[in-house]
């Protein structure tokens, strides 16, 4: 590029470099738009009305975390969303791992039974498990078959089947996203850390698990998120007595009418997302992603 | 007779009925520079992947010191390795990437930190030690490999096709780096290459393989002036081909006739047995000087002339219409153009008749 034109040339190409950027943005208006009749509205909506009904103030709130029954809802919601992660974590982070090097044919089969059971309608596949999980169910008898236990166990109505149920339903919302990530990890990285002579627990810790962080983190934040919100396997497999905050705002709003302490219980629910959110952002979004170019 | 430092023994690879690597043996001293050269598919790298432990022999055997290695986990064989593509810990700096085979072994932190910076004078990359290597070129990221291949003082450094990412440039920056870097440890080194200028130029010895065998092995110098296979001649520089019949002399003589009936006679240890074979002649080698043919003399015409600065590369037609490669100094090129008539001549030694 010769100089004589860079004073005319820089003008045009600095409009040039905003121009993807400006388009981009009347491109995102449509669904700006949708979000804000749809969502921000409705959020602002339920907050007013959390700090207004049945009169102003902070009542609602208070009444909310003081409240020992309360306390206990936003506990098991946290405790099963936090296990569910857990649980989900332990066993996708192989599965993901698995489909990552399996031969493609049969990580094709894999993902087939795992998207096929992702688009199963959710109410079915709930009450699946409850038939599974039952006193006569069959995860019972073949325990008691086979010697394990004298009694049947109570799997349903608590908080083991919502965890059991949930976990199965969350895990491909963590496979799917980790797997993407550990398909892009180069094998011979993990060959040289072999010949580096690091052990096979060495090389998980050290290069592997480093790797896979971005991924691990988004899909444990996409499951522990998602498990906080769910109402239809808790409601199904939790019964009355182990309630989870998706339920207690449909109680609320359903049957007490209580339309200010639901609107409180669900911004709380929001906030602590939306900080989860920004705390992954901020220490796991960008910079050393350890993905970087290659 | 001491053992060899590392022996592979009559070793054999097939994945269902393809065979990789059949019966290869060779024997490499300590401190030896020994380069495994053949086309891709030619099963060197499956031997290089045996030794490092990441391919499991059908038949065979592996000894390094006279211990067998087959049995030692990758991580137990105390090998170092370059891989084709930089397999540097993306997540870690430089300076941990070095460290990562000392920090596994659990070396005290004083050692490790001193080992580093040793590794990256011995690389030349004093100042990156807190880079990721994200942050570098592929031949930086190259020679970080081997400073982490080398840091735990490995007895073998294996090395698959280093340098096959990198612009010819740099390819012949690091070709450079590498011999000091031998000559500086001693360390004995296994390199795979399909590139024969590479291997001339970094090897103490060159293994040509070709479809899973080992065709020659030997110096640089023996496999160019020497080569004992029409795949080696042809694979080791450039190489002029002329289909021959040999017939015997007697008194330690044959003679090769060509298609035309013409013959050039010869010591008959230079000519191989067997009647019908190929007579190899490098191209500069062969002279041409303007003129017409007499006698036993071949005939040619000069089709195409290429000056290449030091040297005149020319195009010639035989009577029985083969193209041959001739180089010459530009000098000797004099009264030559195209399409004139010209004498082709070598001096018999460098005749080499194959099968």
């Amino acid at each position: 590029m010769s100089t004589a034109l860079s004073s005319t040339t820089v003008p045009v190409r600095r409009r040039f470099k905003l121009g993807p950027g400006a388009r981009g943005i009347k491109l995102l208006i449509p669904v700006l738009l949708l979000l804000a009749v749809f969502f921000l509205v409705p959020v602002l909506a339920l907050l007013l009305r959390s700090i207004m009904e049945p009169v102003p103030g902070l009542q609602n709130y208070v009444e909310l975390l003081g409240s020992q029954t309360y306390v206990r809802v936003f506990f098991n919601t946290f405790m099963v969303a936090g296990v569910v992660t857990l649980i989900t974590l332990l066993v996708g982070f192989p599965t993901a791992w698995l489909l990552a090097i399996m031969p493609k044919r049969w990580s094709q089969v894999m993902f087939a039974i795992l998207l096929l059971s992702m688009w199963t309608n959710l109410l079915a596949r709930t009450y699946a498990w409850m038939v599974l999980l039952q006193q006569t169910g069959l995860v019972n008898r073949v325990l008691m078959a086979i010697g394990v236990i004298d009694e049947p166990l109570t799997l349903v109505n608590n908080l083991i089947g919502v965890t059991i149920g949930m976990t199965y339903i969350m895990l491909p919302f963590l496979v799917l996203p980790l797997h993407a990530t550990l398909r892009a990890i180069d094998p011979s990285t993990l060959r040289a850390a072999a010949i580096c002579g690091a052990s096979r627990w060495q090389a998980l810790r050290l290069v592997l698990l480093p790797l896979a962080l971005p991924g691990i983190a988004s899909g444990a934040l996409m499951v522990f998120v998602m498990s906080l919100g769910y109402y239809v396997t808790p409601a199904l497999l939790g019964g009355t007595g182990y309630m989870m905050l998706a339920e207690l705002i449909a109680q609320l709003v359903q049957s007490l009418l209580n339309w200010g302490l639901a609107g409180a219980a669900a911004f709380v629910l929001l906030v602590v997302t939306l900080g989860l959110y920004a705390v992954q952002l901020r220490y796991l979004g960008g910079g050393r992603s350890g993905m970087g170019d290659r | 007779m001491t053992t060899p430092f590392l022996q592979i023994r009559g070793l054999r690879k097939t994945y269902d009925q393809v065979v990789a690597i059949d019966h290869v043996s060779l024997d490499i001293k300590q401190g030896e520079f020994m380069t495994f050269l053949g086309p891709s598919g030619s099963g060197k790298s499956t031997t290089l992947y045996i030794v490092a432990g990441f391919q499991e022999p059908t038949e065979g055997q592996v000894l390094l010191n006279g211990k067998s290695l087959l049995d030692v986990a990758p991580n137990q064989r105390n090998i170092g390795m370059v891989f084709q593509r930089y397999t540097l810990f993306p997540h870690l700096t430089v300076g941990e990437n070095v460290a990562f085979p000392l920090r596994v072994r659990r070396r005290p932190e004083a050692e490790i930190k001193a080992k580093v910076d040793k590794m990256l004078e011995l690389v030349h990359l004093g100042g990156y030690r807190d880079r990721l290597p994200g942050q570098m070129s592929g031949g930086q990221q190259q020679r970080v490999a081997i400073a982490r291949a080398l840091a735990y003082d490995p007895p073998l450094l294996l090395m698959d096709e280093p340098l096959s990412a990198l612009d010819k440039k740099l390819r012949e920056e690091i070709q450079f780096e590498l011999r000091r870097i031998h000559q500086e440890t001693g360390v004995t080194i296994l390199y795979v290459t399909h590139d024969q200028e590479e291997a001339l130029r970094l090897s103490d010895r060159i293994a040509v393989f070709s479809q899973g065998k080992i065709e020659q092995v030997g110096t640089g110098e023996e496999l160019y002036e020497r080569p004992t296979s029409r795949f080696v001649a042809g694979f080791i520089g450039n190489s002029n081909f002329l289909p021959v019949k040999v017939e015997k002399l007697g008194s330690g003589r044959a003679r090769a006739v060509f298609p035309n009936g013409q013959a050039v006679e010869g010591d008959a240890s230079a000519f191989a047995s067997g009647s019908d074979g190929t007579l190899m002649v490098r191209p500069e080698q062969m002279r041409i000087r303007p003129g017409t043919a007499v006698g036993q003399e071949l005939a040619v015409t000069v089709r195409d002339m290429t000056y290449l600065g030091d040297s005149m590369h020319f195009a010639v037609q035989t009577p029985w219409n083969q193209e041959l490669a001739v180089r010459m100094a530009v000098r000797d090129g004099q009264g030559l153009c195209i399409g004139s008539s010209a004498v082709l001549e070598w001096d018999t030694q460098h005749g080499h008749v194959f099968a």
